[in-house]
């Protein structure tokens, strides 16, 4: 991957490097390492981009509501554990 | 080099029970747990579990198929919460507890009732498309593709996510969309450090190639490539 050796060595590498950075997995010095490298190429910050899109979309698509009774439900249920256990 | 919380996979506190979950200073605390009425008890579950209901239901969404198991299984992972209200230790993550309940749960419960392969089953992703995306570089997109990604429906987006295999399916989840650091995620999932890494790895790079065949089959990559002008065909949000 030409001059993103720095990153690693293969872009499988390179790929775990970007994704540790954006999960805040590295260590200080690592960081700064790879957000120097981030300034100039643009490749890898295209893959960062990437995946920066990929986990807003799919953080988005999976807010689900709960079905309303859901809660009132629960409540039932926990209620009918106290009657059984009789015990504080 | 080194990743700051790869300190030691095999580290035995790193499987944590349930009891001792991460360390969160939340402060007010009333009455001591130890001295809590079977009421106090109750009234703090409902006030401070139950505001997580629907984060469990989605989280419980991405586990079972439909919404009815998904209901159920929150159902089942509260009931045995309150049981076992009286090992969580107060000012620790709470809804890491709860998620950590949630997937033993699931784990334990549902997916021996469900007894089917995880990865068929499921009407989202064909044959074909499992193949093509066998062929694609890890990027998977091209940067014209990139933005257009955005533009998904969400349910192009849960299929695909429904259609990684499963263990990286919940390492992804809890990370990526929940936003855990890596230690908790492991003990969330109850697994070594190591292994929610590897599971990430891997289930990230289904999940591109996943939703780079998506945004393929729904001609957004070529509108995209094209000046954008092409609208995607039929949502079906």
């Amino acid at each position: 991957m030409g001059d993103c050796q720095s990153l690693g060595d293969c872009d499988d590498k390179r790929i775990v490097r970007l994704y540790e950075y954006l999960d805040g997995a590295l260590s200080l010095q690592d960081l700064t390492e790879v957000k120097a490298h981030l300034e100039h190429c643009a490749e890898c910050t295209e893959e960062y981009d990437l995946e920066c899109i990929i986990r807003s979309v799919v953080r988005r698509s999976c807010q689900e509501n709960a079905p309303e009774t859901l809660k009132s439900k629960i409540i039932t249920r926990i209620s009918e554990i106290r009657v059984e256990s009789g015990h504080a | 080099m080194a990743v700051l919380q790869v300190a030691a996979p095999a580290d035995p506190r790193l499987r944590v029970d349930l009891a001792v979950m991460t360390e969160h200073t939340q402060g007010t605390d009333t009455v001591p747990v130890a001295d809590e009425t079977e009421a106090q008890r109750r009234e703090r579950f409902e006030r401070d579990a139950l505001q997580y209901v629907d984060q469990l239901y989605s989280a419980a969404m991405r586990m079972a198929r439909n919404p009815a198991d998904a209901e159920d299984l929150v159902q089942e992972a509260y009931t045995k919460a309150y049981s076992a209200f009286h090992q969580y230790k107060p000012g620790t993550n709470l809804k890491a507890w709860l998620y950590r309940i949630l997937t033993n749960t699931y784990i334990n419960l549902y997916r021996k009732r469900q007894r089917e392969p995880l990865r068929t089953g499921n009407d989202t992703v064909e044959d074909w498309q499992m193949a093509k995306a066998a062929q694609h570089t890890p990027a998977g997109l091209r940067s014209a593709e990139v933005e257009a990604l955005d533009h998904l429906p969400d349910s192009d987006v849960k299929d695909a996510l429904q259609s990684i295999t499963e263990e990286f399916r919940l390492a992804v989840y809890f990370v990526d969309v929940e936003g855990f650091p890596y230690k908790e995620a492991a003990e969330i999932l109850g697994v070594p450090i190591g292994t929610v890494m590897s599971r990430l790895h891997r289930g990230r790079k289904q999940l591109r190639e996943l939703l780079a065949d998506y945004a393929h089959a729904r001609g957004i990559g070529a509108a995209a490539k094209s000046g954008g002008a092409t609208k995607p065909g039929a949502e079906k949000k």
